[in-house]
Order: C-alpha cells, then structure tokens, then sequence
C-alpha cells in the first residue's frame, strides 16, 4: 500500500523506496520482525508470550495460521522450552526462530549457550526490557547484555526498519559463521511504534538469502550425536572454534550489510555507523533508539557550531573493537551512553569500549554516561547535557554519571547548550 | 476583554515547526491505539511521514489510556514521549473529569471531544479551539458497538479530517478500510458522517477569533 | 490517595516497597463487571412444595443449632417429625449431589431435627399482634393444620372443626403407626394448639355442627381430605372380604382389628395400597398387591415398596381384576387379566391395556381395593363449583363463594401427598391473610436456580449418603413399631456436611482467600464487604465460590 503516488517524495527519500521494496506498510516494531521472519521463510517458530515481545509471535500465528508462512508454529511452556524447540528444530537443518524479552531471555539463559555451543543458526528477537524487581516492561539493555558471553551475536536496532532488514542480514550472517544471532530492539519504544517500514519483494529476499543448507544435522539415516561428553583434550579447541567463528562474523556481519545495500537500498554500515564525525572533537558512542534521538541533538548542536559527532555501535558481539579503536585515533574525547549497569562496575558497552581501546596506541578521554534505564525517557536534552558535561570536563571523574537522576545534589551533568539553544522549540 | 484578548493571542497552525503532535484519550477498549495507528497510515498515504505509538504501559479495559501520533515532512527520529501535543482527542468525555487531558496542549492547539453535550455547554479553556462530535451516536447508527458501549475510534478521525485539516477525508477513509479488522464499511461510512456532521473547523474559529467579536 | 511521591534518590527505599498502602491504588477503575453476593435458590427449595428452606437449616444443623434449624423449618411446615417420616421428599430427586456421588438425604435430617426437638424444644411463640378476625378451619389433616399454624403465626384466632374424635385427618387414620407413631402426630398437633388454635374434635360440619356455625367466622378454610375409597367398579364388590384401603387403615388406627382371611389381595399402585399390605402382613396375612402398570409406574414411595418387599409382601404387576367371585356372600376367588402398556395417558405414564383371553384366577379370602381416594362434600350447602370430583378454587384457593377458601386432598391435591396438603395450608393462610385486608402476599423474588455444574466441586470430597438404621424387620413381622429409626448426631452432623448448600453463602471465606486485591473483607457482623475501589472484576471470587452464592453483572457504564 501507498508507496505509489502521493507519499513518493519523502518515503523515497527515506530509502523506503527501492526496486526491491514490495510495499511500504506503517506497522509496529514487534510486527516488522514478523514480515521478516515470513520473508526469510523460518521453518519452525517456538514461542512464549512476554510484553512487549508478544507481537511479534502473535503476528507470526497469523502468518503460518493464514497459509502465507509454511512453518511449525509450537506452542511451549516457557521460554526455556521454546530454545529448546528451535535447537532441535535448527539441528535438523531447519531454519528456526523465537523473541522473547527480559525475564523470558534470563529464563532460557542454559540454552543460549546450548544453541551457541551446538554452532545453530539460531535467530532470535529479543525486545529489550528491564529486570526486575522492580517490575518494570519498559526498556533497557540488562537482559540481552547479561547474555553477551553465551556465544550469541548481538544487533541493537535504531528503527523498525533496521529490524526488518537486520533480521533478513541475521540468518545469512548466523548461516555463514554457524553462531545464533540475537536482534534487539526497544521495548514499546520500536517494538509498539508503528512508522513506515518498506517490506522487501520475497524474491530478492530469496536472492540474498538462499534455504539454509547445514553441513552438519540430525539425520535418520545417518545417526550422529550431537553435543557429547567431551574430554579435557578437545573441550579448549571447541571454544577456540566458536570463537573463531565470532571473529569471523566481523568480517561476515560488513560483508552481508554491504550486500544488502546494493540489493536493497539501505545498509548500516556494519557493526558501526558513524554520524557526522568528520572533524568532531567530542563522540557520542550509544546503540538502540538512544541513537536516533542522539542524531537530533547532534544536528541541533552542529548547527550551533558546536563539534560533535555519533557512533552507533549496532552489533555488539562480536564488539567492533576495530572500530572502536579507529575512532579513538582520531576523538579526543569520547562518550559512552549506556541504557544498562552492571552492578559493581559500570555500564556495559562503557567498559568493552575502554577495554577495546586499552591497547590502543592513541587512547582517547572515556567517559561513562547512564541514562534512560527502566524506560526513562531519553531526549535531546538528554545528549545534550551529556555533550555539555564532556565540554566542560577534561577527563572523566566518575566511572558512570548518571543522567538525570533523581537527586537533591547538584547534578553533575547540566545543560550548558540550553542558554545557546535559540530559536529551538521548547 | 480578557476573552477578546486570549483569543486573539492564540492563533491557529501558525508559527509551528513542522512536527505536529497528536495525543488522544480513551479508555481500554475504546480503540485509541488503533486509531492514532490509523491515522499515522492516513497522514502516510498523504506523503507526510507519521509514527504512532501507545502510552507505554499496561492497557486493561477501562482504564484511561492515550495513544499518540507524530507527524512531520521528513523521516521522524524522535522517540521520545509527547510532552506538548497540538491536537488532542478525547474518545469519552468522562475522562475529561478524570485525566489531565489539556496537560501540555499548546496554546492555540485543537481540542476534539466526543460527546452528546453541546460545544456551547462545554467549558473549553479559551487558549484552545475546542469543538465537540457526537461520534457515540454516528458510530451506534453505523452498528458500531452498543449504546452504552459504542465503538467511536474511526467515527472521530472523520471529525478529527474536517476540524483540523491536518490530514483529507479521502485519506483517513482508505487507511480505515485497511485498518480495522471488522465492519470495514460501517467504519469509513461513520468517519465519513461524522466528517459533514463538524460544521466548524478549527480554521475559521481562529479566522473568528483574530477578527470578530 | 496522596499525591506525595518519591522524588531523589535520596529519600527512596532500597529496594522497590511503597512508601504509601497499596490501598491508595483505586484499580477498581478498571473493572467492567462487578462480583456481587446473591442468594440463589437451592434445587432442593424449588422441588420441596412447602418450600423449606433446607440450605438454611443444614447449615444450622452443621453448627448444631437444632432449635434454630427446628424454627427454620417451621417458617414453612409446621409438621417436620410427619414429614420427615413420612414425606417422599421431591427435594432429594432434584438435589445436584446426585450427579456427583448421591443427593444428600434431605428427609433424614429433617427428622432429626423434629426428633431432636420433640422433648425440650419450645415451640415458637407468636410474634405477631392479635388480629379480630376469626378463621376456622374444617379438618385437621395436613392442610388444615398448616392453614391454621399459618393464621395463628399471624395473629388470627383460628379454629378448627374435626369429625373424628381425634385430630391429624389422614396422619392419624390412614398412615400405620410403624411409619407414623401417633405419639409424633400428637406432639406437633399440641404445638400447633399452643399457639392458640382450638381443635373442636368430634365436631363435623353438616354432622353435629351446623354449617351455619362457620357464618361467625370472617373467614373459612375447607380441607376435609379425600376419605371415601374409589371402587373397583366391577362385580363382587359388595362380598364380605372386600374392603377399601382407606377403612382398613382407619379401623387399624383406631385400634380396631379388622376380621381379614389369611389370603389378601390388595389391589392398587399407591401408598394406600402399600400401607394396607404391610399393614395386612403386621397381622400375620400372606400378602399380593395387584397393580396394573409396572413397578416404575407405581404412584407409592419406592422406599416404602422395598419396604414392602422385605416384609414378605408379594407383588403382580401388569394384572388387572377382572371380577370378584365368591360363595355364600364371601370372597374366595379373584379374576384377572393380564395388562400390557399402550401409550402415554393425561398423566404421562404409559396406559395399561388388557390382554385379550389372558384372564386367569387367584384365590383369596379377603380383597382390599386401594385405587385411589375422593373427597365426601355432601356437607358443603351451597353449590360449590366443582373440578371432577374435588371443590374447585383458583389460584388463590378462592372457592367460588367470598371468604370461603378451600385446600388440600378436597380440592387442590389429587396424588394426596402430605407435603402439597401442607403448601396448601401456607399458602391458602397468605390467600386468607391478604382477603382480610392484611399484608399482600409477596410473590417472592425470583431467586436463579443453582445447577449442579454451578458447583465447585473441588471443595467437597466424594462421601456416600447415609444409611438409616432401620428396625430388624422381616417377612411376617408383627410390629407396628416404626421400622426407621432416628439418627445420632454424628451421623446428622455427617450427613449435612454433604449438603453443597448451593446459591447460599455459608462465609466461608473462600472468595476473601481468593481475592488477589485483597478487595474482599468482612465487617463488624462477619458479612463479606467488597471494596469496589481495589475489585478488578477479575471474578476469581465468583469461579471459586463453590456453592455459587456470588455472580458477576456488567459494571454500568458512561461512556455514551
């Protein structure tokens, strides 16, 4: 519907339109993973219901319910059971699938190295929402980066877009390295959102991402076990394989973001996209949502002629170490926004970032920012003052500044830019 | 005085960015979350970009809830909550007692109700443009839900079409019949009554405004 | 609620706990439907004609008060020891324990009850204020019992006429002692007389009382029974051997002993019939019954049958007299034809049809013919309009003369049970009330009835129905002693545990346990109090509920 004609101007403007696009739909984050996974013709969806996850199967039901999916829709009891399904699922060949969120994702954490260690191709949607207690839907990252050393690659996706076409970029990528894939996207903030989403044609789909062939699976005929004891002599090997495999998705995860450009018109440049870094003196680097809202309040900032600039860190395993350091050489002062904390150190991607560029040889100013856990709002003013307590400190005090929390003492990170602001609507 | 004063300080769709914010109240059930969907797909169809989303949270039936749509000519990056909207839309006039519901409107925002009571009985603020839609009644003669419980999400996007403009009846019609799961029919029919029936648009009473009285 | 909130991180509490009651949460603004108690009605209540309360009374029995649970009954039927006796308790055919394992005995409790009142209970005195009116009542069987218990509960003077020398009408004269011992009859008669009821005895209207006499009266109710035995209609009814049920149980209950042969026939299907033969066997008679259905179409009791069975009673079914023989005036032999079922008749059983040239003989010396009973209003002066044999009234008990209202075997109750002689008492009482000017009878609140699948029956654990301890009675036995014998405590205790005591809240707290809001409470009089501000509607309570004493009804709604 309505890519034709009256909305072609600014939807082609937005890359929503291409020759690969079939129809541009304004669906919610949640159902942009489910057209995907119809597009990538998953064979076998096991799922648990979770806010705000629950979209995306639900719509799948539809899908394999109406016909238009041939795949085996289970039904389990939790969502250690739905793990379970896709790697008995995935180890017969098939391409499987599941999205769960939170506490579903801490439940089925005995699986996810299962999966990563039996070498699946798993792809997984994961809507990122807090741990509790306190009970809470909204989003942050603690759950799926309490998961980061199960041997899963990670994606935090920007727009509803991005998840659609990260989800297609996911099972060629996993196919390739034979590593689960985990994508991420904001709770409610994209997984309830409905915006434009263009939905590839299912034949330069099929193009780019051909049926699975697994060279290693559950056969009747040719029995093998999978998954065995094994000894000390071999067990290190193993993990050096797997390993291997995730240093080899680097160059995997560039390649097949490439190639999806040219069919399809959008890519995301890799594991990183840099914005508006060129001669930027002070870098935000953040993921998820938190981006597209940073994107704002660099502009804003740019056009005030203050030197600033973006990094997105879009996969986080494997961590774009490469990245990290390239940008290092050239920012004198970095940023970390973190929407997550790891209890007794600081925020997650904080620490890989400064662990990344420890033996660099030219090491930027790191500084560690939280901010918007628990679904706390994240605005422009938010970056703002987190550009502004960068411009005003030449190094970080803290590990992590909190961003505006709740507090009767001064906060360390105020608005400089808001006397600067004119002109900006309140 | 007063009155001639305030209402010639607001003026209507003027001096505004082009992000137009939306926020309508209702109660769960009432079908607020698809209708800012619908008319996110509407404004779409014009060639504008929209994003809908719900107030975050937990939605039983009953309970008040909001749904929200954002408007603008480019791809929208902001994803952040609707602090000012400069349009709402009250889907049940009860709420009006018991939620905040101009909280934030702009001055010289739209304010839409569905009700039976007549806009001159209704105590609109008067930095607002306030306008009243018997959409309970448009959507039961369509056999949209029931009297005490009618089904008034669509009937009041045609209203919505007319009192402020920001989108054509045409539009929000097609992105309707596409939209709802049942009655497509009897949905776009109400729209579209409840579109002739609004013979004031949000145009004219600042036109009024800024030269009457 | 307070608007107080936390504000920093300073004044918050370590972990997420309010600062405020969570009774500061008005959820209930999210409920649609609403739980409500309601008193439904128990099955039991809607089968039992006097209309007890019996899910009341179980349920003071289950807390052992006897007297309250005697004066709950009583509301309804002043005879509980006659009925439990002898009453063929409907309630127990509709009771929803009998698809789950079997229905509670209904008819055993309610004799405990009497049984455990029949010494020290006081009887309830009036509570109403005097009334002037004046009530009479002709006949003191069942009906005219209760009309008079009824009027004199509210007030009226009220007397009764009895043609016999002893009060109790059919309770006394047509029910053997084995199942009714007089002194049961007497005791409750006296409580009904404490009340102020005279009972003129040896006082028959149209007999030694002059019709005339009832013209004092502002009001009269008419409930002599049905007394005279229907015939045989066939040859030989008039030899010596042949006797109506009806007089035999008569001459038996007035300590007559009536000069029967050694063979007896008794010829009929209803409790008369059975009464007459066990009764026979009590005089030492070899015994047949006669009927000309099947046993499934017997209008008796089928407890009093086996009853009958294990007395050494005999019984012919589907056989029909034909002709009664006899020499020199006596009966020695009994003609009969064999009978088969043709199609329903008026009364929904199946019509007995002869068998053409299966006659065949029986001999016996002595016939008692028990096929039903009509009423003798050759004492009613006016002319009464009439329905077949029996006055007729209207829905009020109304005769068509003013004042005059009629009830009971004589006019409204043609199978002649003791329960619907006593509804008709109570509600002729009402009829009576109202035409005197008093209170309008209340039509009652159509209460919903409770159905079996109503029932949660995760609270109530499989038990087996009680056993009545029954006298040793053999074939040939002699006593007229009452062969059911009365229950211990324990044992009622037991049995009334059975009882769903569906559509009444007994308080047992299940729907407060169950609440996830904790929205349920009880007040100062241990009554339930929701707290609509905090009920979700969610209806945890109302599923739970096992005996289904809550419902849930749509919330009203304003969003028009």
């Amino acid at each position: 519907m309505g890519m034709k004609g009256k909305n072609g101007t600014s939807a082609e403007a937005a890359g929503l339109l291409h020759p690969s696009t079939d129809k541009v739909v304004v669906i919610e984050g949640t159902h942009s993973a489910s057209y995907a996974v119809k597009l990538a013709r998953v064979q076998v969806v096991a799922a648990y219901p979770i806010t705000p996850q629950t979209g995306v199967v639900e719509k799948l039901s539809d899908i394999v319910s109406a016909g238009d999916l041939d795949a085996k829709f289970i039904k389990v009891e939790s969502e250690h059971s739905a793990m379970a399904c896709c790697i008995g699922a995935s180890m017969t060949g098939a391409r499987a699938f599941t999205a769960t969120s939170s506490q579903g994702l801490a439940l089925m954490h005995e699986l996810l190295h299962w999966a990563a260690g039996s070498r699946l191709p798993i792809v997984m949607v994961n809507v990122n929402r807090a741990m509790a207690p306190p009970w809470s839907i909204y989003v942050d990252h603690n759950d799926s980066l309490s998961q980061r050393d199960t041997g899963w690659l990670q994606f935090y996706a920007e727009s509803n877009q991005e998840v659609m076409d990260t989800v297609l970029q996911a099972y060629k990528i996993a196919e390739m390295v034979s590593l689960p894939v985990m994508i991420n996207l904001d709770a409610f903030v994209l997984s309830h959102t409905s915006e434009p989403v263009a939905i590839p044609k299912q034949q330069v789909v099929n193009e780019f991402l051909p049926p699975r062939s697994a060279p290693f699976k559950l056969d009747i005929h040719n029995p093998r076990a999978f998954g065995a004891l094994i000894g000390p002599e071999a067990y290190m090997e193993m993990r050096y394989k797997l390993d291997a495999a995730m240093e080899d998705a680097r160059a995997a995860i560039r390649d097949v973001d490439t190639e999806y450009g040219k069919l399809f018109g959008r890519s995301y440049g890799g594991l990183v996209e840099e914005y508006r870094t060129d001669e930027a003196e002070i870098v935000l680097v953040t993921s998820a949502t938190a981006v597209s809202i940073a994107r704002i309040a660099v502009d804003e900032l740019r056009s005030l002629g203050f030197p600033v600039g973006l990094a997105k860190v879009r996969a986080f395993r494997p961590f774009p170490v490469d990245e990290i350091r390239m940008l290092g050489q050239r920012i004198g002062k970095i940023g970390v926004l973190d929407r997550n904390f790891s209890f007794g150190a600081s925020g997650i991607i904080y620490q890989e970032t400064k662990a990344a560029l420890y033996n660099a040889l030219v090491r930027p100013k790191l500084f560690g920012f939280v901010a918007g856990l628990g679904g706390r709002d994240i605005t422009p003013e938010t970056i703002k003052e987190i550009f502004s307590y960068m411009m005003n400190h030449d190094g970080p005090e803290l590990e992590a500044v909190w961003v505006g929390l709740k507090t009767h003492k001064v906060n360390e990170a105020q608005n400089t830019f808001a006397d600067s602001a004119e002109g900006q609507q309140k | 005085m007063a009155k001639a004063q305030n209402a010639s300080q607001k003026k209507f769709g003027k001096g505004r960015a082009s992000m137009i914010e939306i926020r309508m109240h209702g109660r769960g059930g009432q079908g607020a979350v698809i209708a800012a969907k619908i008319l996110a797909s509407a404004i779409f169809k014009e060639g504008k970009f929209a994003q809908s989303f719900p107030s975050f949270g937990v939605e039983r039936r009953g309970a008040p809830v909001l749904a929200f749509t954002r408007v603008d000519d480019s791809p929208i990056r902001l994803r952040t909550a609707i602090y000012e909207p400069d349009h709402i839309i009250v889907l049940d006039p009860t709420l009006i007692r018991q939620t905040k519901v101009f909280s934030g409107l702009k001055r010289g925002g739209t304010v839409l109700v569905n009700t039976s009571t007549p806009a001159s009985q209704f105590d609109f603020p008067e930095e607002y443009f306030g306008a009243v839609v018997d959409a309970a009644d448009i959507a039961v003669n369509h056999g949209l839900g029931t009297k005490s419980i009618p089904i008034v999400n669509t009937a009041i996007l045609g209203a919505f079409a007319k009192f402020t403009g920001l989108v054509g009846i045409e539009a929000v019609v097609e992105a309707i019949e596409e939209g709802v799961p049942v009655k497509r029919e009897e949905n776009a029919a109400a729209a579209m009554d409840a579109y002739e029936s609004l013979n004031v648009t949000a145009e004219e009473m600042a036109h009024t405004a800024v030269s009457g009285d | 609620m307070g608007d107080y909130r936390y504000t920093t991180v300073e004044e918050m509490p370590p972990l997420a706990f309010s600062l405020e009651s969570t009774r500061n949460i008005p959820t209930g603004s999210w409920r649609h439907v609403r739980p409500v108690y309601v008193e439904k009605s128990s099955p039991c209540q809607i089968a039992c004609p006097a209309g007890e309360n019996i899910p009341a009374y179980f349920e003071l029995v289950r807390q052992k008060k006897y007297r309250e649970a005697w004066y709950k009954i009583l509301e309804d039927n002043p005879l509980p020891g006659v009925t439990g006796r002898v009453c063929y308790h409907p309630c127990e055919g509709k009771c929803n324990r009998s698809p789950y394992d079997e229905p509670v005995a209904v008819h055993v409790i309610e004799r405990f009850i009497a049984d455990k009142n029949f010494r020290e209970g006081k009887f309830p005195s009036v509570t109403a204020s005097p009334k002037s009116a004046k009530v009479a009542v002709v006949g003191s069987g069942p009906a005219g019992l209760s009309c008079a218990y009824q009027l004199a509960r509210k007030g009226y003077r009220t007397v009764i006429y009895e043609g016999e020398h002893d009060p109790g009408g059919m309770l006394r004269y047509g029910i053997p002692s084995y199942r009714l011992p007089k002194n049961v009859l007497a005791k409750e008669i006296n409580d009904i007389a404490s009340l102020g009821v005279q009972i003129r005895t040896d006082s028959r209207i149209g007999g030694n009382v002059p019709w005339s006499e009832l013209e004092k009266y502002d009001a009269v109710f008419v409930a002599v029974g049905a007394s005279q035995s229907s015939g045989l209609g066939i040859d030989g009814e008039k030899l010596t051997g042949v006797y109506s049920g009806v007089d035999l149980l008569h001459q038996l209950n007035t300590g007559g002993s009536p000069k029967i042969g050694s063979g007896v026939v008794v010829i009929g299907g209803g409790n008369t019939a059975i009464d007459a033969a066990r009764s026979a066997v009590r005089l030492g008679k070899e015994v047949t019954v006669l009927y000309r259905r099947t046993r499934d179409e017997m209008p008796a009791v089928p407890d009093e049958v086996n009853e009958a069975l294990r007395e050494g009673v005999r019984f012919e079914f589907l056989v029909s007299p034909v002709k009664i023989k006899g020499r020199q005036r006596k009966v020695t032999e009994v003609d009969l034809i064999r009978m088969k079922l043709g199609e329903p008749d008026e009364s929904g059983r199946r019509r007995p049809l002869p068998i053409e040239g299966s006659n065949f003989e029986i001999t016996a010396d002595t016939v008692v013919a028990a096929v039903g009973e009509t009423p003798d209003l050759s004492f009613l002066p006016y002319s009464f309009l009439k329905k077949g044999a029996r006055i007729f009234v209207d829905a009020d008990y109304l005769t068509g003369v003013p004042g005059i209202f009629a009830g009971g075997d004589s006019a409204t109750n043609p199978n002649g049970t003791v329960v619907n002689a006593i509804k008709a008492g109570k509600e002729a009482a009402a009829s009576i009330d109202e035409f005197l000017g008093w209170r309008t009878k209340s039509n009652g609140a159509e209460h919903q009835l409770v159905k079996p699948e109503d029932i949660n029956t995760f609270y109530f654990p499989h038990e087996t129905r009680i056993k009545v301890p029954r006298l040793s009675v053999g074939p040939g036995t002699r006593s007229f002693a009452e062969v059911n014998k009365s229950i211990t405590e324990e044992r009622a205790f037991q049995e009334a545990e059975r009882c769903f005591s569906c559509g009444s809240c007994l308080h047992c707290d299940v729907c407060m346990t169950f609440c996830p809001d904790v929205a349920i409470s009880k007040d100062d009089q241990g009554e339930y109090i929701i707290d609509y501000d905090h009920c979700k509607g969610c209806g945890i309570c109302v599923n739970e509920c096992p005996r289904e004493a809550m419902d849930l009804v749509e919330e009203d709604t304003q969003w028009a």
